[in-house]
């Protein structure tokens, strides 16, 4: 199907008002909620503050006014939260590229039955650490964090809005040069508008009180069509140079996603002694397994009595992480998960995206985005 | 239904947020609590599995022992408690609790000794001696110079250990003194010493080492075999300006020491000798020490497990787990962390607060 471009705004005041460019989004969800179109809807909430965002399931429409607005301190995964605990339910889901990326290749495994989950996308510039986020306003922006009420990313600065409704705000590339800002995965993504979900929508190429979407499916469409046609949204067209303006802010992005590639997984990539001392620190707990979506096999090799070397102080990085590589590479997503729970601070990722990118040359498969499965994937450990 | 819930993990001392994750009113997971500034996330694989507790062998209804321990009302089993404790004078009774308990329940259970006039009553750490110093923080570990490790805290408690590898990170110079011929903690420290035993450690330690002791180091120790020995290097490293954390055992023996007696397994020896009733929370003695416990007229169990002191107790009390319980824990370094209750205890289990609360009132004493 052919792509289509449209801005949408919620009619409903309240989810207007307090929903993020217009609250288009929060309004699609409770039409699928109140006509019985899905069971519950999963989406983020704020916690304790800006810095919390916690994974939540909806499932009374009159709740969604309380998922609203952006929250950029939360990099959360929900595409094994859903494979584990919720892939029996109809659900509505809003989706980061990433998100969306670990869904497709569940649905390709038959962990998810794309036919019972609508994927509603957010374009994501990319996600900060929470913790990180919270140093960061306080060393660059002077402000103690907790005095912080929102937040947001536009026209590459980080911008941070005062109960007193002042904002102050710095630009990101600068931030990232000291270490902070965006995680270092988000940093080398390429998915910024997430077209493997059914709408992909967000603020770049909007008007202000306007949600930018791209309907990427037919299911997509419909869900819009609804939604119109029952009070949820209203819509118009955008501008020609509206969509000029977000194809160049994508544009923009990717190439220093790419810039960023270059830098972590080439220029600033550990050497092997550098590995070395990585795989030292290494308890073999299993977060970084326990925390990608792709390793769904319910019996696990890793832990089969011959990869078992209960002997050794450090475990065999060859028969833990090797093994681990060899089942997963090819389909690594570059969520980052695995990097952000391990407790031992190995840098996992960089090694998984890099030798991802080289299949990726030979091959042209993209984890995440293409339709079919990783070619020669193998079946067998399922 | 299904929900994402902050919590503490009390699988060690060391405090780490995690998120558990509950559908219909079961814990089936933990979910990444990034928003934690101790552990970002990040856990050790007791950690992650810490929901599997909620489950595991629960005591869901009062037990009263008859011919056998068989399921009793609420009423029955406490007024078998407070008819055995009013029998008995109060130098007689004896109160334990483990260090796994909440600072709320602590603080009810010394009232409730008080008002009783109990004295027999404390916390037992098995080899940890109560400690009252100051003790270093994360951040003092991410920013020390130097770093002194007795123990392997990098394989045992993690968490801790990443701030080790933090601190590695940012140039600190690391030691580490252990019994075996290699730790993990060894193979990621600058240099490690091998050691006879943890008693010759302060005979035994290279005189340079000491010397790089200063404000701006840590002396980490954890892994005792036994209190005599923390107690002497607590003692020794405090003669010098460094700051120190000791690793705790249960995710609440800091709070514990704060506010009960502490008993080292020779107290509690002792006391379980000097008493005819015991009454137990949340803890095993059982499992350590049987045959101290065979002089004994009545046990009270009070907690959210089957465990070996259950099985030989008069009374079973079914309590609540953490995750069923508002309260706060006190870590390792010394932090107070609250937790909420995210989940109904089974059965006719009740909050512990509660359950002393309720001994309390039939026994005609204020709290």
């Amino acid at each position: 199907m052919e792509s289509q471009f449209l801005l949408a705004k919620a009619k409903d005041d309240e989810l207007a008002v307090r929903g993020e460019c217009g609250g288009a989004v929060s309004a699609l969800f409770k039409y699928l909620l109140d006509q019985d179109l899905v069971d519950g809807v999963l989406t983020l909430t704020r916690g304790e503050d800006i810095y919390d965002g916690i994974p939540t399931l909806v499932e009374d429409s009159e709740d969604i006014i309380s998922t609203c607005g952006s929250l950029h301190c939360a990099p959360t995964m929900f595409g094994d939260l859903i494979s584990k605990h919720l892939s029996d339910m109809r659900l509505a889901v809003s989706v980061k590229p990433c998100d969306a990326m670990a869904i497709k290749e569940l649905e390709k495994r038959h962990q998810i039955n794309e036919n019972l989950i609508y994927k509603v996308g957010l374009n994501c510039g990319g996600s900060l650490m929470p913790i990180t986020a919270q140093k960061m306003i306080e060393v660059f922006y002077d402000v103690d964090p907790s005095e912080v009420v929102k937040e947001e990313i536009d026209k590459g600065k980080f911008i941070i809005e005062l109960a007193d409704g002042t904002h102050k705000s710095i630009e990101i590339d600068e931030l990232e040069e000291k270490g902070f800002g965006r995680r270092i995965n988000c940093q080398r993504c390429e998915l910024k508008i997430p077209r493997n979900a059914d709408l992909a929508s967000g603020n770049w190429g909007a008007e202000p009180g306007w949600t930018f979407i791209e309907v990427i499916t037919e299911k997509g469409k419909k869900l819009l069509d609804g939604a119109k046609k029952g009070g949820y949204i209203e819509v118009k067209t955008p501008s020609e140079k509206a969509i000029i303006i977000r194809g160049k802010i994508e544009n923009a992005m990717i190439k220093l996603a790419q810039k960023y590639q270059e830098k972590y997984l080439e220029e600033n990539y550990p050497n092997i002694e550098n590995w070395d001392e990585y795989w030292n620190h290494c308890i073999k707990c299993y977060a970084c397994r326990d925390a990608c979506s792709l390793c769904y096999c319910k019996e696990c090799d890793l832990e089969k009595e011959f990869y078992n070397d209960e002997d050794g102080v450090v475990p065999d990085p060859l028969t833990f992480q090797g093994v681990r590589m060899s089942h997963v590479y090819f389909s690594c997503i570059n969520c980052g998960q695995c990097e952000d729970v391990c407790p031992m601070e190995i840098p996992l990722a960089v090694i998984f995206h890099r030798m991802q990118k080289k299949y990726r040359d030979k091959t042209g498969f993209i984890p995440g985005v293409s339709e079919e499965l990783p070619p020669l994937f193998s079946p067998e450990k399922e | 239904m299904m929900k994402v819930a902050h919590t503490i993990c009390p699988s060690c001392s060391v405090g780490c947020g995690v998120n558990l994750i509950i559908k219909d009113n079961e814990a089936v997971g933990t979910y990444p609590y990034k928003r934690h500034p101790l552990n970002e996330g990040k856990t050790c694989r007791k950690g992650r599995e810490c929901f599997k507790i909620v489950m595991e062998n629960r005591l869901k209804e009062p037990l009263l022992r008859g011919n056998g321990l068989k399921q009793s009302s609420w009423d029955a089993a406490l007024d078998a408690v407070v008819s055995q404790i009013k029998l008995h004078p109060a130098p007689e009774v004896g109160i334990i609790i483990s260090g796994k308990c909440t600072n709320e329940e602590y603080e009810t259970l010394k009232k409730f000794s008080k008002n009783l006039g109990v004295e027999n009553i404390g916390c037992h750490t098995g080899s940890v001696p109560s400690v009252d110093l100051g003790t270093a923080t994360l951040d003092d570990v991410e920013n020390s110079e130097f770093i002194l490790i007795i123990g392997d805290v990098i394989k045992e408690t993690p968490l801790l250990g990443r701030w080790i590898i933090l601190a590695k990170e940012n140039g600190a110079e690391i030691f580490a003194i252990d019994k075996p011929d290699e730790t993990l903690t060894g193979v990621n420290s600058h240099q490690y010493q091998q050691v006879e035993s943890i008693s010759s450690i302060i005979d035994e330690i290279d005189s340079t080492v000491l010397e790089k002791l200063s404000s701006q180091s840590t002396v980490i120790i954890s892994n005792l075999e036994n209190g005599d020995n923390f107690e002497k290097l607590l003692t020794f490293f405090n003669q010098y300006d460094t700051k120190i954390i000791p690793v705790f055992q249960d995710c609440n023996s800091r709070g514990a020491m704060n506010i009960l007696p502490i008993l080292s397994d020779d107290d509690l020896s002792d006391l379980l000798e000097k008493i005819k009733v015991l009454y137990v929370v949340g803890d095993d003695p059982a499992s350590i020490m049987i045959e101290s416990m065979k002089n004994l007229d009545f046990i009270i169990s009070q907690g959210c497990m089957v465990n070996e002191t259950t099985s030989i107790s008069d009374v079973v009390l079914p309590g609540s787990c953490w995750a069923e319980k508002t309260g706060s824990l006190t870590n390792t370094t010394g932090e107070t962390q609250e937790i909420s209750k995210i989940l109904e205890p089974p059965g006719n289990a009740l909050d512990d607060q509660n359950i002393i609360t309720k001994i309390a009132e039939k026994m005609g004493l204020e709290l």
